[in-house]
């Protein structure tokens, strides 16, 4: 008989004399990293629609007259002066009114009786990828509104502040939420470790009178953390799949969840979970291992 | 692993298995369960050690296993300073010390094949070799048909048997049994000193505190007499 055969005996007995425990903590676990990852995929996946809504991100400047050539290429400059753009274009009154009709189509004999510059003149400015953070953006558009000759600057204020205040939120209940679980998780192994411990101090006395090592008394509690937050992990990464199928299968259609491509975690996300899962329960065991178990 | 265990088997087989050398032990406030003893215990010997209860025979051999400390004094086990060994050295040197205690440290929970096994589990012994001991030994001391009983079950007489099996299902080097025939009538002591005697003459040296005069009167085994703590005699058995 080897060392790893005799631990892994041991353990399984463990487990048997407290499985009651041991199966509340391994809810426990599984309820956490379901909960965990659970806000975790939302907010993953409103990065992701956050990343899909600034692809047409375009800011519009409108102008308070028709700028000459010359001021023109001060606007630019000054513009380029902020940062790069990637993409920079004057918009006439007369290039306005044709692409409303066009726009119009069939009803554009509305605009018979209109003068032909009754559209201002504007800037379209598609920005850099990098630069098209919510905060980078309103700075952006606020420089644009100190240009001389400015009207107004319009980018959809209203809709990317609002999506971008809900991303924050969503960052502060997946950072507390993750916290707390993680400490619970934690707490709820080191717990349950520790009433093995208290609860078989008798046996542990003996095995090592008996002249068991300090190893074949204390791994199989590591392994019985390990083992809790292997089990926890993928029962939870589990359901979260079934919900997460459960809901593509249900919101199918011209909804909002199709507008934002929900997607499942990536292998290596999945992986990171249950590894991270692995490592904090046997954090847990270990704390008790080292604070209860006196050999 | 294998090497280790060889040199504490070369270090067992030195002349002397005991070695104690003015040891005292007291507990807080000012109890001297043991003061200034010194004696030896050659390796192959069947040793006894004798006085009434509270003289401080458990205590001594309590200091043997380390399960207890001296306040003074050195202990030699096997050649070894048993009180500066820790850790692994410390685990491979109890493999090779089986112990029949007092209050018989038996796992209730368990069966009877199960508690013998313990000892034999923790040197990694094969499963099939563990069966196998377990079973001689159940059977050497009438204990066969308790095999899957829990010993929580079992009498007095039977849990002290348990714990005499134990002791010696290692075949450790040195055997220490405290008050092995304290719940027995006279046919089980007889079967229990035989298992004994046979460790014995196996090679095991073996040390007995006891009270019950029988089984030590007309042997050629030394015997060590406590009183209050002190070493009082230390005679041969046929001298009594």
């Amino acid at each position: 008989m080897n060392f790893w055969f005799a631990v892994i005996r041991q353990t399984g007995r463990n487990l048997r004399q407290t499985w009651s425990s041991q199966f509340m903590t391994f809810l426990t676990v599984s309820l956490s990293v379901l909960i965990f990852a659970f806000f975790s995929l939302i907010y993953t996946n409103m990065l992701g629609a956050g990343d899909r809504l600034t692809d047409d991100l375009s800011l519009i400047v409108y102008l308070q007259e028709e700028p000459g050539l010359a001021m023109k290429e001060q606007l630019r400059r000054k513009i380029l002066a902020f940062d790069e753009v990637e993409e920079l274009r004057f918009v006439s009154r007369t290039e306005a009114y044709e692409r409303f009709a066009k726009q119009l189509g069939k009803d554009s004999d509305v605009l018979l009786d209109m003068p032909t510059d009754f559209l201002p003149a504007s800037i379209e400015i598609v920005p850099l990828r990098s630069l098209r953070g919510y905060s980078q953006i309103k700075l952006f558009s606020e420089y644009l509104s100190s240009l001389p000759g400015t009207e107004k600057v319009q980018y959809g204020q209203e809709w990317i502040e609002r999506f971008y205040h809900f991303v924050r939120l969503l960052t502060i209940v997946v950072v507390l939420s993750g916290t707390l679980l993680i400490l619970t998780a934690t707490f709820m192994v080191a717990y349950t470790i520790r009433l093995t411990i208290l609860g078989r101090q008798d046996e542990l006395e003996l095995l090592k009178l008996v002249g068991a090592t300090t190893s074949y008394i204390q791994t199989p509690f590591l392994i019985e953390g390990i083992l809790q937050g292997l089990l926890g992990s993928i029962i939870g990464l589990l359901a979260l799949y079934g919900l997460f199928q459960w809901i593509s299968t249900r919101f199918t259609g011209p909804g909002i969840l199709n507008f934002f491509q929900f997607d499942f975690f990536s292998p290596f996300i999945l992986i990171a979970i249950v590894v991270a899962s692995i490592s904090l329960c046997a954090l847990g065991s270990y704390t008790s291992i080292r604070k209860f178990l006196l050999i | 692993m294998e090497t280790q265990e060889n040199t504490t088997q070369q270090e067992l087989s030195g002349n002397n298995m005991i070695e104690m050398i003015k040891v005292s032990r007291s507990y807080p406030p000012d109890i001297h369960a043991l003061s200034d003893i010194s004696f030896h215990v050659e390796t192959g010997e069947m040793f006894f050690l004798i006085g009434r209860s509270g003289a401080g025979k458990t205590t001594l051999l309590k200091l043997i296993c380390n399960m207890e400390m001296p306040s003074n004094g050195l202990i030699e086990v096997a050649g070894y300073n048993i009180n500066n060994l820790k850790g692994k050295d410390l685990a491979l040197l109890r493999q090779r010390i089986g112990v029949a205690y007092q209050d018989f440290k038996l796992l209730n929970d368990r069966t009877v094949a199960e508690n013998i096994a313990i000892a034999m589990e923790v040197s990694y012994k094969k499963p099939r070799a563990i069966k196998q001991r377990v079973r001689d030994l159940l059977d050497q001391l009438q204990l066969s048909s308790k095999h899957d009983l829990l010993t929580g079950e079992l009498s007095r007489g039977e849990q002290q048997r348990v714990a005499l099996a134990r002791s010696v299902a290692n075949s450790p080097r040195l055997i220490l049994v405290d008050e092995p025939t304290g719940n027995l009538d006279s046919t089980t002591t007889e079967k229990v000193m035989d298992l004994l005697t046979r460790s014995n003459k196996a090679g095991a040296t073996v040390v007995i505190a006891t009270h019950d005069a029988s089984i030590y009167q007309n042997s050629n085994n030394r015997i060590l007499e406590l009183r209050e703590g002190m070493l009082h005699s230390l005679i041969r058995g046929n001298e009594i």
